[in-house]
């Protein structure tokens, strides 16, 4: 595929481009969706694709090329250049990275025996098989395999190839129809697959979860799940990127070097994290991706960048681009040094929240929100849990991370449909968390 | 054309029951302006075809977006394959409703053709939101505005006869308004004006006045608004705030596939039950309506993605729940026929229950006919927080734009009154509804992959009475 990137850079430069970044993509994915114990649809992608953008004058532009013939691409380019050049420039436009760069391959992101599977279902029928050995009824639930190659080529001199694999799935497992469980497990390499993990603890949830009563109203100590914290962490690593910030999107404005989060949380992007969802051994420019710490130890240091916004700035790029808008690639939450047991022990009466979906903001400038428990939701009572359900959390995503008490020392990457940036999590506690339900 | 009727015989010779294939080009143009500055332009141009069939009662789906003979015959083959092996992990066959099929074509038209307007004059749309958000006065220190047009071409081939070809354009501005006056900030968070059609649509609707009376909105709430009132009040909600409470505690719900379980796993079930038909879910006064059909709507469409000619669905007639949205395999759970809901947002997705343009049908009071035997109440103009668990039973709605109601009259602003309240509570609590209709767009998402797709919500004004306010 790097002939046809040369061939599409050499174009675009007879026809006076200036900047030129052509990214390459053969994707292989193949989905098994579940529920009720049954699948529902199997499906297969295939997909060839060049995502192409140039600059000319500080005009930029970028499309997205299927048609790979070599005409298509001629002409896509002639279309490019007439749209732009009547176009009013993007006075903040200030270029893309110098290469070539030098790539380190990254652990665990490429697993050949991903790419021969033949027949994933097994997996699926071993996820469900756990959740119902744990108490289920009803088990839900989606796998993916994924085999991705990346070509890259600028016209600054980049030339870069990445190859990843991943394996994934989500289970939620119900008893009636108030009583239910999530679990996830997304990796890199096979070996690490443990489709019955998602299953076991989605049945276990699922069954501690059983007859579940209306829940209080008021502010509780709150442990949060990891899956549930990846949540907040995911909707947050948008509001990191300096583009969202500009665009009215972010709670970080105007508080770089300032103080957002309990002293003890420290949260980084990592892009070559080894068995990360999200990893790639570059960003959409050719820079390597790297470990950025977005905020150590409840200071907050950077939004994350592209060469643009950071030449902007006056500083280096966190290698996250976007091209036009930076974004993360696996967000880190640093564990604390709690066991799951010392950390429920902290809590005398409050709540432990499995899952939470559908989280919107009133106002993403003061980060103003709430979100919405699902699966198993539990009142904690001198060590004990008592299932609850319908109640809302209602707070401020600054006020949540400057109230987090304590963390669990063990980690989960989390990876699925309500948290589409991958998160690494340990359980937290938050102190006085807002927790309404409906009035009528 | 050829390609689909290819990939269709190519299923049946490998022993699929029923095959679909469907052939989807998008085409269009997207620019964005943030804090005045063009951020450049995005051309889309995107093709495939999707595959999907049912062998043995199990349902494979496969794309690909390389348009040969070979390509396409791998996707099928792959679809095949894939639905054979998921017929073994089945408790019971996937069959679909018996319909009629028809050999049709149509197409959305535009008086001011998408491909015929320059990137620079589009752009003008924007800086014409800038120029009169800026002449208000009033201080918008971020402003994200977005344009898109899209040209959206699908060909539709069914092992039944199907043969469906359509073309609608469609075009939308969006935007982020932040205003800080007297250190407080406020937002109109993702306000979208969107049509299908050509780009008069946008010019005629003129989404600057939209950014003007937000900004005007917002910063007179700083200014004036105060506390909601206490206690138990009458709510009079705005045809948006209307359109997205039949969105989510209507819509949603009434999605057969959701009512069987098959979205468990991600956008969740219902707390509809197949028997709940003919129950009562609102109050006499409360009908709502699904309609694909609305001319230039943005959630058109006159055939779906199984080939099924759409037409108005009574969700709730009347306060009673009258049919559920479904698509070929649900009807057939249902032993009904299926009232067109299958639809996928591109080549590369299943076609899925989706609403289309979901409305509170009017009743027949004027505005100042809900308001005037209020003695003390909320008038909720717009909303930006919202959410609902995933049986949609439980929601939110947070007021952007409120104004207090007292004797009848409409006073100063109310900050962020929240409507926290049960679906049944909601529509059994209306007893009087406007008579106009209006409708706002949004994005629906549901699906996974998530398919996003174009959808209205609107309706009339309603009147809720003795609503416990939170703020």
């Amino acid at each position: 595929m790097f002939d046809l990137n040369d061939f599409i850079l050499r174009k675009a430069k007879e026809l006076g481009f200036g900047d030129v970044v052509v990214l390459g993509y053969e994707t292989n994915r193949r989905q098994v969706r579940f529920a009720n114990n049954e699948i529902t649809v199997a499906k297969y992608w295939h997909e060839r694709k060049v995502e192409l953008f140039v600059e000319k004058d500080k005009r930029i532009a970028n499309t997205t090329i299927t048609e790979l013939s070599r005409e298509n691409i001629e002409r896509v380019l002639k279309t490019l250049k007439k749209n732009i050049e009547g176009l009013s420039p993007k006075e903040d436009y200030y270029g893309i990275a110098e290469g070539p760069f030098r790539y380190e391959d990254i652990p665990e992101t490429f697993d050949k025996s991903i790419v021969e599977l033949d027949e994933p279902n097994e997996y699926v029928e071993r996820a469900i098989n756990a959740a119902l050995e744990r108490g289920a009824r009803r088990v839900a639930g989606v796998l993916y395999t994924d085999h991705d190659r990346i070509y890259l080529t600028t016209s600054n001199g980049v030339e870069a190839f990445d190859e990843g694999t991943g394996i994934e799935i989500s289970v939620r497992a119900f008893i009636g129809d108030l009583e239910s469980g999530h679990g996830t497990n997304s990796v890199r390499v096979l070996r690490k697959f443990d489709p019955e993990s998602a299953g076991r603890k989605a049945g276990e949830i699922a069954s501690l979860a059983r007859n579940p009563e209306q829940g209080p109203e008021g502010r509780f100590d709150v442990i949060f799940d990891p899956l549930a914290f990846a949540n907040l962490l995911s909707y947050m690593s948008f509001m990191t990127s300096a583009y969202a910030a500009e665009a009215g999107f972010s709670p970080f404005v105007n508080r770089l070097g300032q103080k957002v989060a309990n002293e003890i949380v420290t949260v980084k992007d990592v892009g070559n994290l080894p068995n990360g969802y999200g990893t790639r051994k570059f960003d959409d420019e050719g820079v390597p991706t790297r470990e950025t710490t977005i905020i150590e130890n409840g200071t907050f240091r950077t939004f994350l960048l592209n060469t643009s916004l950071a030449r902007k700035y006056g500083v280096e790029t966190t290698a996250n681009a976007g091209l036009i808008m930076p974004h993360a690639w696996n967000i880190v939450l640093e564990p604390g040094d709690y066991s799951r047991e010392e950390l429920f022990g902290e809590v005398k009466r409050g709540i432990y929240i499995t899952n939470v979906w559908y989280t919107r903001f009133q106002n993403y400038v003061t980060g103003d929100f709430s979100t919405i428990p699902r699966d198993g939701i539990f009142l904690i009572e001198n060590g004990e849990l008592k299932p609850i359900r319908n109640i809302r959390v209602s707070d401020n995503l600054l006020g949540i991370l400057d109230r987090v008490k304590a963390m669990g020392r063990e980690t989960h990457h989390v990876h699925w449909w309500e948290v589409r940036t991958p998160v690494t999590a340990p359980y937290v506690l938050v102190k006085d968390v807002g927790i309404t339900r409906a009035t009528k | 054309m050829e390609l689909l009727e290819f990939a269709v015989e190519k299923a049946l010779e490998l022993g699929a029951d029923y095959a679909e294939a469907r052939f989807e080009e998008k085409t269009g143009t997207h620019l964005a302006m943030k804090n005045g500055s063009p951020e450049g332009l995005s051309i889309l141009a995107d093709r495939g075809i999707g595959v999907r069939v049912l062998v043995d009662g199990g349902m494979g789906f496969a794309s690909t977006n390389v348009l040969t003979k070979e390509s396409i015959s791998e996707a099928v083959k792959k679809a095949v394959k894939l639905a054979k092996a998921a017929s073994q992990v089945r408790n019971e066959p996937i069959r679909f409703s018996e319909e009629n099929f028809h050999r049709v074509s149509y197409k959305v038209k535009m008086k001011k053709d998408i491909r015929d307007v320059s990137p620079e004059e589009k752009l003008e749309l924007l800086r014409k939101i800038e120029e009169e958000v800026k002449a208000t006065g009033v201080n918008v220190p971020m402003r994200y505005l977005m344009y898109s047009d899209e040209l959206w071409k699908k060909e539709i081939v069914t092992s039944e006869g199907a043969y469906v070809k359509s073309k609608i354009p469609r075009v939308s501005v969006v935007y982020n308004l932040v205003v800080f006056e007297n250190g407080q900030m406020e937002q109109a968070p993702f306000v979208q004006r969107a049509f299908s059609g050509g780009f008069e649509l946008l010019e005629r609707d003129e989404p600057w006045n939209w950014a003007v009376k937000d900004v005007k909105a917002l910063k007179r709430l700083i200014a004036e608004g105060r506390k909601p009132p206490e206690g138990k009040v009458d709510l009079v909600i705005s045809p948006e705030v209307a359109g997205i409470a039949v969105h989510e505690s209507v819509g949603h719900p009434y999605e057969a596939d959701r009512i069987f379980g098959r979205e468990a796993a991600q956008a969740g079930e219902s707390f509809v039950k197949p028997d709940m038909l003919g129950e009562r879910i609102g109050s006499e006064v409360v009908t709502v309506i699904d309609d694909p059909t609305i001319p230039n709507s943005w959630g058109f469409y006159l055939y779906d993605d199984e080939g099924v000619k759409a037409r108005p669905r009574y969700l709730i007639r009347d306060g009673i729940i009258n049919e559920f949205l479904t698509n070929r395999e649900y009807a057939y759970k249902l032993g009904q026929h299926s009232n067109a809901a299958a639809r996928a947002i591109n080549y590369n997705r299943e076609p899925i229950v989706r609403m289309a343009n979901t409305y509170l049908a009017p009743g027949d009071y004027s505005f100042e006919e809900l308001i005037e035997d209020i003695k003390l109440g909320v008038y909720m103009v717009s909303f930006n927080e919202w959410n609902i668990d995933d049986r949609r039973y439980q929601q939110r709605y947070i007021g952007r734009e409120a104004y207090l109601i007292e004797n009848g009259e409409i006073k100063h602003p109310v900050k962020r009154p929240i409507l926290e309240i049960t679906t049944r509570a909601l529509w059994s609590s209306v007893d009087a509804v406007g008579k106009e209709v209006e409708f706002y767009p949004g994005t629906c998402g549901k699906g996974e992959p998530g398919q996003g797709v174009p959808v209205w919500m609107g309706g009339a004004h309603a009147r809720l009475r003795n609503i416990l306010l939170r703020y």
